[in-house]
């Protein structure tokens, strides 16, 4: 269970980036977190994940085993103990390409074994078992001796759940899970993320409204640093065009083709050389 | 019509086309430094050819190499090989170290300032400077060889690996951290790893630097196969010398295509893998 009190982050100019960010994260949720580009979405995982430190309010992580983190404070080995009680998912999956898949997952236990254990790689049976069963859950247990770097978006992102669910937390944390996947693979990570809710809790942030819509159990909306909707996660195209404004469209459909040269050409008065003394930086127009 | 850089001309109005200032500029500048360096250097044409007829004649009594003395190079050879084959790793170690804590996303500043400065102050001395001073502290032979080249290597791998380290992608280390890993398990799991085809052939690359050097070492003073060139330069036993100076040849070149091998190896497999 995560309980999210007047989260606030400055810039040294004193914007504010978070402004009074409050929310809870209960069992069997799964919270998607919408908002447009630089609102405060991500800041907010790292704030709670303790990549980077807010300068007021409080993020209590309860843990299943009883223990409670405050994790705007805590540093060095409480930290860490928070971090391995929390499965965190990337953007850009972030994995170690040149190990091994199941390599991979294995990093997902590193804070609760031995460090000389994990030194010299003395992973037991039972723990190899289970982050192939955690593979499985992903479909990617034919893929465990493979290099890591060799695989697909799609096929990395599952590694990176793998790692997270072999990690046996108390609350997932996806900063951006599918920004960076075309929309089948997307579907298949958000079907793994559902059934994932169920067991513990999923905090999530997502470009998707239509994705949270269909897949979450509830939508926070985050404008300007602060949460302006917290609820059901079917949202009305009004409340989108509130929570996203200019940006509503690029949100709403897919962006326009990039302009090919020709299209560029054909538009611009300056068709000729390029004026190599300014470093072609200008093209000159011929007369 | 104008010619089609005409505009050129135009906008400086100048005597030279402004393309052309620097290009001169720089060839005049560098024009009188060599010239100055050449005369402060005292090189002499007049002297150099004569020079090079005296030289050729010399090179006879290099001919025909002793080959006799063949034999009794090999355990030279076998030393001097040795000599880097003992330094190298020693090198690879500590550079390890040193680029552990050299670089800016594992260290703090004051750490990585400190190993970066160290790192500097070894590859500004050369090899043959700090053969020549260990030689005073621990006397003629390959152990001070073998320091000297452990910690030339150092100076270069350290480097190397250190700027290596700092190229690693930081949301790798971050995402192995946000397990709650400690510093050395990111150490083991994301930056070993990933470094590892850049250490390899850059260690191997210095493998094949340390045998060159090792040569050169030899000759003042620790040992093997330039020792060996040397003494027999001293006793104007010119033949020996020759055969010396095939025996380093065969070596150098025998390692440069065995590190050619190697380091093709690494960083193929590191591809394809």
């Amino acid at each position: 269970m995560l309980n999210v009190e007047q989260l606030t982050k400055k810039l040294p100019d004193g914007r504010a980036l978070l402004d009074g960010i409050s929310f809870r994260v209960s069992r069997g949720e799964f919270v998607g977190v919408l908002g447009a580009s630089g609102a405060g979405k991500s800041l907010t995982l790292r704030c709670i994940l303790g990549l980077t430190r807010a300068d007021g309010g409080t993020a209590t992580l309860q843990a299943n085993d009883g223990q409670t983190f405050e994790l705007t404070t805590c540093k060095g080995r409480c930290q860490r103990e928070a971090r391995r009680r929390m499965g965190v998912i990337f953007q850009g999956f972030n994995l170690v390409k040149r190990l091994r898949v199941i390599d991979n997952v294995m990093i997902g236990r590193l804070a609760q074994i031995h460090p000389l254990r994990s030194w010299l790689y003395g992973f037991t049976d039972a723990e190899a078992a289970e982050a192939l069963e955690a593979l499985r859950r992903v479909k990617m247990e034919k893929y465990a001796d493979r290099t890591t770097g060799s695989l697909s978006g799609g096929e990395m992102q599952r590694v990176a759940i793998a790692r997270a669910v072999f990690q046996k937390p108390s609350l997932y944390l996806a900063d951006e899970p599918i920004a960076s996947l075309d929309p089948s693979n997307s579907l298949a990570i958000m079907k793994l993320l559902q059934p994932l809710a169920k067991e513990t809790p999923v905090l999530g942030v997502f470009h998707q409204p239509e994705m949270t819509a269909r897949f979450c159990t509830r939508v926070i909306a985050i404008k300007h640093g602060k949460i302006v909707y917290d609820g059901n996660p079917g949202l009305s195209h009004a409340q989108l065009e509130d929570i996203y404004g200019d940006e509503l469209m690029q949100v709403l459909r897919p962006a326009p083709a990039a302009l090919t040269p020709e299209d560029v050409s054909a538009v611009s008065p300056f068709s000729g050389r390029i004026d190599e003394s300014t470093g072609g930086l200008l093209a000159k127009q011929t007369t | 019509m104008s010619s089609p850089t005409a505009y050129l001309h135009r906008r400086t109005g100048a005597l030279l086309p402004r393309r052309l200032r620097k290009p001169l500029l720089a060839f005049f500048v560098l024009g009188t430094l060599i010239a100055v360096s050449a005369r402060l250097c005292k090189v002499d044409l007049s002297e150099f050819f004569p020079g090079l007829l005296k030289g050729v004649e010399v090179l006879r009594f290099f001919f025909p190499p002793d080959w006799s003395s063949l034999q009794e190079m090999l355990v030279p050879a076998l030393v001097t090989v040795l000599l880097a084959a003992v330094a190298t790793p020693l090198g690879v170690v500590l550079s390890f170290f040193f680029g552990l804590a050299g670089a800016r996303n594992l260290s703090p500043p004051w750490l990585r300032s400190t190993a970066r400065t160290l790192i500097g102050v070894e590859r500004a001395l050369p090899e043959i400077i700090v053969l020549l001073l260990l030689v005073a502290a621990l006397g003629v032979g390959p152990f001070p060889g073998v320091i000297a080249l452990a910690i030339g290597s150092v100076g270069m791998l350290g480097k190397l690996f250190a700027d290596a380290i700092e190229e690693l992608d930081a949301k790798v280390l971050e995402s192995v951290g946000s397990v709650g890993a400690t510093r050395s398990q990111i150490i083991r799991f994301a930056v070993l790893p990933e470094v590892m085809p850049a250490l390899l052939s850059n260690s191997i690359f210095r493998f094949e630097v340390n045998i060159r050097a090792s040569v050169l070492l030899g000759a003042v003073g620790a040992g093997g196969i330039g020792f060996e060139l040397q003494k027999a330069m001293a006793l104007l036993e010119y033949e020996r010398a020759m055969m010396a100076v095939l025996v380093t040849l065969l070596l150098v070149f025998g390692a440069e295509r065995v590190s050619d091998f190697l380091r093709r190896r690494v960083l193929d497999g590191g591809k394809l893998a």
